[in-house]
């Protein structure tokens, strides 16, 4: 297969500044290397979709940029990760405040079980928002950027558990902007939602790349197609052996000539 | 994997591998009958076009239904958008084919110098000769036989411009509405060619994923 790797490394995507830069990244659940050589540089306010069969290691990943693994006993990662040329392993990095500037939304949207309104004012007033005014004005560009606002202005007093599972994902997304994160990670944002919302959610990437920069995983192709400037395909090739990244490039060019035949074989639904 | 849509896929292949040759049988029915002035050939070649139109219009219709139902990406997109440039041009080589067709009709009845006869069958063999290799490099995904396609493309535009000299010499003001015909005879078979050519550059791209200039 080595004859057959693209020969575009990651770096070499020369368009747009990097927001995220990874290097040669190992990680590990206690002994087993789940994903390993990781070499990617993630562009600024453009959306980067991650794509592979399951067990590839796309989620693993995407939680690196958050170190939501630390969470993980066991885990560990090696190489460079580094956000605006700063390393988030660093020891002086707060995880806490990586995680503000690093949002992240998850397949199962997960509101909190209380009022819309609380839903978003969560994360600011855990940062130190106490005025009234200002967290009323918070909420409202919160859901106004989420698209949630027109649907929910009259109840927001309303349990957020209430919603839709469509409009609780907006409301997850909403929670994160209030917080004005720099990076929103997606997991499968869309899996567990009917094809209205997932229409709105993919409309509202598309707003939200202007000032945010975005990761999202997912197992619909055409999803990454549709949503992303930049795709890279995973790919763990035998059980129990460490995930690679194959392939990254502009998305266009790996749906039309994707350079490498695993990636090929894997999005013309060959194997999968 | 996906069994139903591949199969799709290969049977939008060997229809268009089929009309291509039914298309190089037309262009030579057409030819010859220019050069044998035989008018109820010439027919034969006219009525073959609608069912050409309609099979390359079953391409258009079925690969857009594959688009639309399968979501093809990579070498499967590549593929069926390859088949509809090639359907379009194949319906334009017929309709060539007909226009020739319509030159026997208008000069069957009065019978021009050999050599000029001669120049069109060659210049025919020369196209059939192109068209072959084109559906060959189509059928094998041939690279190296698509790129070549130019090469074998150019003897014809040379006796295009030979054409032009012969009718030069012609004297007779009575063989100007003849001579006309056959130039655009010729002409059209020039056509037939680059329209092979222009496949020849899209088999490179269904194999490669790279469009040449």
């Amino acid at each position: 297969m080595a004859d057959q790797m693209s020969d575009k490394s990651p770096e070499q995507i020369s368009e747009g500044t990097d927001k995220i830069v990874v290097k040669d990244l190992n990680f590990y659940y206690g002994d087993f290397n789940a994903l390993t050589g990781i070499n990617v540089s993630i562009k600024e306010r453009a959306v980067t979709a991650f794509i592979g069969p399951s067990g590839c290691g796309k989620s693993t990943f995407i939680r690196c940029f958050n170190r939501m693994n630390d969470l993980i006993p066991g885990a560990r990662v090696e190489g460079l990760v580094s956000m605006d040329g700063q390393n988030i392993y660093a020891p002086g990095v707060d995880p806490v405040d990586l995680r503000r500037r690093v949002g992240m939304i998850f397949q199962q949207p997960n509101p909190f079980p209380m009022s819309i309104y609380d839903n978003v004012a969560y994360g600011p007033r855990l940062h130190g928002v106490r005025k009234k005014s200002e967290l009323d004005d918070i909420v409202r560009t919160s859901l106004e950027r989420a698209n949630l606002w027109k649907e929910v202005n009259g109840i927001l007093d309303r349990n957020g558990l209430a919603l839709s599972g469509g409009q609780q994902q907006r409301l997850c997304i909403a929670r994160v902007l209030a917080v004005e994160p720099e990076v929103m990670l997606m997991d499968e944002p869309c899996s567990a939602i009917d094809p209205t919302s997932v229409q709105k959610i993919e409309d509202l990437m598309a707003e939200l790349k202007d000032r945010i920069t975005i990761i999202i995983v997912t197992h619909n192709m055409q999803q990454a197609a549709r949503v992303s400037e930049f795709t890279a395909f995973f790919l763990q090739e035998q059980a129990g052996e460490p995930a690679v990244l194959v392939e990254y490039d502009r998305t266009a060019n790996i749906f039309t000539s994707p350079q490498d035949r695993r990636t090929e074989d894997y999005i013309t639904g060959r194997f999968g | 994997m996906r069994e139903g849509f591949r199969q799709e896929l290969k049977d939008l292949k060997a229809e268009v591998h089929g009309i291509g040759l039914s298309v190089t049988d037309m262009m030579s029915a057409s030819v010859k009958s220019l050069v044998e002035g035989d008018v109820d050939a010439a027919d034969a070649v006219i009525a073959s076009d609608d069912a050409i139109d309609r099979r390359c219009l079953g391409i258009e219709e079925h690969a857009l239904e594959v688009i639309a139902t399968q979501s093809p990406v990579a070498r499967d997109l590549r593929l069926l958008y390859s088949l509809t440039y090639m359907a379009w041009h194949l319906e334009r080589m017929a309709d060539l084919s007909v226009n020739i067709a319509k030159a026997t009709k208008r000069t069957a009845s009065r019978r021009g110098p050999q050599t000029l006869y001669d120049l069109i069958q060659a210049q025919g063999n020369l196209v059939h000769r192109v068209l072959d290799a084109t559906m060959e490099a189509f059928e094998k995904r041939d690279l190296e036989l698509a790129r070549k396609l130019e090469d074998l493309d150019e003897p014809i535009d040379h006796l295009y411009k030979q054409f032009f000299r012969e009718l030069g010499r012609l004297q007779d003001e009575d063989d100007i509405e003849w001579a006309s015909s056959m130039v655009l005879a010729s002409r059209y078979l020039e056509r037939i060619a680059d329209n092979a050519v222009d496949i020849g550059e899209r088999i490179a791209f269904l194999v490669t994923g790279e469009m040449m200039a």
